[in-house]
């Protein structure tokens, strides 16, 4: 083949420089955005809420969801290949999950959530799976909350392994987000889905079953705990898992705000959840050193009521989302 | 329901619409509590949401669940399993409770039951009377049908106590008495056949009462819909012309007189294509008017109150304004709008306002479905006692099929895209 020079016309000249200008300033702009990233990223220290570790690890869980949903389209569908048919959406449909917010901040929680229970494994030995309260609740005398801890606990390691390949099993999202994923994926086939796609979601959505999953499991058992007993708010007692899900349900926050909590910079928000909880000064000042050995903690948040914590928490946008 | 197994208390059922139609245990002593029976929608409002959520969702649910029943405040878990026929229709969601537990409802603080007690009591008052330190009355508002007499009697006896226009249940002391005394006593009003329970908020400090009081009166009962003005607005509904009409006029007309302002450059110069651009946007915002006094005719025309009034008018007459009113969208097709001669002259009975509506419904269609440079003609005529104008055009023709059809509501005989609401011909 020959290349061809186009002959140039001075219409089409100024067409080639108008559209190369363009460019030339969209470029611009993606530089001039690299300034304030970097600088965030170099100045955040390593349990940031955006390490790369952070990225990776909601990137893979994302990946890991358009693949499930793929799959069993591909299966649906009876198409052959089934991996290849994900391996050619799954970019997509993975971009597409991430524009819902509910989603992104799940699966951002998720990560963060791991990434605090392997540093307080690596700082102070708290086992990520079993914690010395879930033992103690295993071997309970009441045989409803020993088993509901027992299957916890198996959840648990699920999760712990899920983690590690940087995956998120279906089954293990809370129905209103499997509900949200189930609509992206729908909106992202485009209008009139075919009838595979159609038996596809009707399988997921029947086989799916809340009440399996990690999350609820953890919230059936902190329901079973007595409300005064703190020490699920213990977090080397309860273990991160148990921890943020009592102090989610005890501070009347979504799940995924106590795991912000507990960034370091988010210490005025772990205090007043800790606060609304019903800890005391005490309890308070000893759960930040625990998570944040190195940081003064803020000021006193015993000076307010619980109601009054709770009362500031629900306030806030957000707050009140689960 | 895989996981919970025996720790199972209670079990229920609902129907599709979440109405609770099974229940046993300590959801059906929940649910009867708080005012449900078997077969009404489930009275937890918690639990409501979360089966309505499992019901649209098609999703199973495990969640916790707060629910105060009156004396305490429950916790428990619930999970939800919506239920399927043999369609893959949602029918119905399984519910099973577990780990309930049960609290004593923490005594509420006096200030702050007392301040929401208030404010319900305002929330709920159908009179509201201003008081001065003596409990005599000042000034009353109700919007109460069966308090029309009270109030009327409330104004002319300004400046006396309000205790002497109404009965008192069990009084037997001198009144006024101190308010706190009145404060919550039932009472009867002359005129009303409900039983009015007295609220008063003190007013002023240090000593309550000193500046005033508010009197709030709230019935026991609400006043039973038969107040016949609002049964008949109710029974109209909403209507189109009334309600909407107005409303839609307004933003349309709008957006016209600003794509014409964009269009027209009134504002500065402006390349080509957005004038255009402007163009459409005013002629559709135009059509979008029409459409609008389309839909409000059709209104008028379908209500049963509808009704002519008839009058002896000049039918040559209306023809022929029917053509001035048309006679430029004529020119821009080069129609040649023909009106029944100068001296010809046809009476008729029937409402002016209407004939003229018809002819230019009818006329308008002609222009638009005529080909360019051609003629339409109206005629009058006569058949006995029957006046007649005729439309003709050199368009299409309508076969035997599509003369039936053509009086249709939004019969559009295969016409579409070109923005008409096939309404004309019926009105």
């Amino acid at each position: 083949m020959t290349m061809t020079t186009p002959t140039a016309s001075p219409q089409r000249e100024r067409e080639g420089a108008e559209s190369l200008r363009d460019a030339l300033a969209a470029a611009d702009r993606a530089l001039a955005r690299i300034g304030p990233i970097l600088g965030h990223l170099l100045s955040a220290p390593d349990q940031s809420l955006f390490s790369e570790e952070i990225l990776a690890r909601v990137r893979g869980m994302f990946r890991d969801l358009a693949w499930q949903m793929l799959l069993a389209q591909a299966e649906a569908a009876g198409q052959t290949g089934r991996g290849g048919f994900a391996e050619r959406h799954g970019q997509a449909l993975a971009e597409h999950f991430q524009a819902s917010p509910g989603l992104l901040a799940h699966v951002h929680a998720l990560a963060l959530e791991w990434q605090l229970a392997s540093r307080l494994e690596a700082e102070i030995g708290l086992d990520p799976v079993l914690s010395p309260l879930v033992q103690e609740l295993i071997a309970h005398d009441d045989p409803q909350l020993a088993s509901t801890a027992m299957a916890s606990l198996a959840a648990q390691a699920r999760f712990a392994q899920t983690q590690r390949r940087m995956e998120l099993p279906l089954a293990e999202l809370p129905a209103d987000l499997f509900h949200v994923a189930l609509t992206a994926w729908r909106g992202w086939n485009g209008p009139g889905g075919s009838d595979a796609l159609l038996r596809a979601e009707a399988k997921l959505r029947e086989r799916h079953d809340e009440s399996a999953g990690r999350l609820a499991l953890l919230a059936r058992l902190a329901a079973g705990l007595a409300a005064d007993d703190l020490r699920p708010l213990a977090i080397d007692e309860a273990g991160t898992a148990l921890f943020l899900t009592v102090l989610a349900a005890r501070s009347g926050q979504a799940r995924e705000r106590a795991v912000m909590a507990t960034n370091a910079r988010q210490m005025p928000r772990l205090s007043l959840a800790l606060r609304a909880a019903g800890c005391s000064q005490e309890i308070i000042d000893g759960a930040i050193l625990r998570l944040h050995p190195d940081l003064a903690p803020p000021a006193s948040a015993a000076q307010i009521s619980p109601a009054q914590a709770r009362g500031l928490l629900a306030q806030l946008p957000g707050g009140e989302n689960s | 329901m895989t996981t919970l197994g025996e720790q199972v208390l209670a079990r229920g059922r609902t129907d599709a619409e979440g109405r609770l139609v099974e229940a046993d245990g300590v959801l059906a002593r929940l649910h009867f509590s708080c005012g449900g029976e078997i077969g009404s929608t489930i009275a937890a409002p918690e639990l409501l949401a979360l089966v309505d959520k499992a019901l649209t969702f098609g999703l199973k649910l495990a969640r916790p669940f707060t629910a105060v029943d009156g004396q305490s405040r429950i916790t428990a878990w619930v999970e939800l399993s919506p239920e399927r026929d043999a369609d893959n229709a949602i029918i119905g969601c399984a519910i099973a409770v577990a780990s309930w537990q049960e609290e004593e409802l923490a005594a509420e603080r006096d200030a702050e039951s007392l301040r929401r007690h208030h404010a319900i009591h305002r929330q709920l008052a159908e009179a509201t009377l201003r008081l001065d330190h003596r409990q005599a009355i000042l000034s009353i508002a109700t919007e109460a049908a069966d308090l029309a007499e009270f109030r009327a009697r409330s104004e002319l006896a300004v400046g006396t106590p309000w205790t002497d226009l109404v009965t008192m249940e069990g009084a037997s002391h001198r009144l006024p008495l101190h308010w706190r005394l009145l404060d919550g006593s039932v009472c009867t009003i002359e005129g009303s056949t409900r039983r009015w329970t007295a609220h008063l908020d003190a007013l002023g400090q240090p000593e309550p009462g000193s500046a005033g009081f508010v009197l709030t009166l709230s019935a026991d009962t609400p006043l039973a819909l038969s107040n016949p003005g609002a049964a008949e607005r109710d029974a109209e509904g909403p209507s189109f012309g009334r309600d909407l009409t107005p409303v839609l006029r307004q933003p349309v007309n709008r957006i016209i007189a600003n794509a014409e302002t964009i269009r027209t450059r009134l504002a500065g110069p402006l390349s080509e294509e957005y004038s255009a651009y402007a163009a459409d946007i005013a002629t559709a915002g135009q059509h979008l008017l029409e459409l609008i006094d389309d839909l409000t005719d059709l209104e008028v025309v379908e209500s049963d109150d509808f009704t002519t009034a008839p009058d002896r008018i000049e039918l040559a007459d209306v023809a022929r304004r029917a053509c001035g009113i048309l006679g430029v969208r004529a020119r821009e097709k080069r129609i040649v709008l023909v009106p029944p001669p100068e001296g010809e002259s046809q009476l008729a009975i029937a409402e002016f306002r209407r004939v003229l509506q018809i002819l230019l419904n009818l006329v308008g269609n002609a222009i638009r479905y005529s080909p360019e440079d051609s003629q339409i003609w109206l005629r009058l005529d006569r058949i006995g006692s029957r006046a007649l104008v005729t439309v003709a055009d050199q368009g299409h023709g309508l076969d035997a099929a599509q003369q039936e059809r053509v009086f249709v509501k939004f019969e559009r005989l295969g016409r579409s895209g070109d923005g008409g609401s096939g309404l004309g011909l019926y009105i």
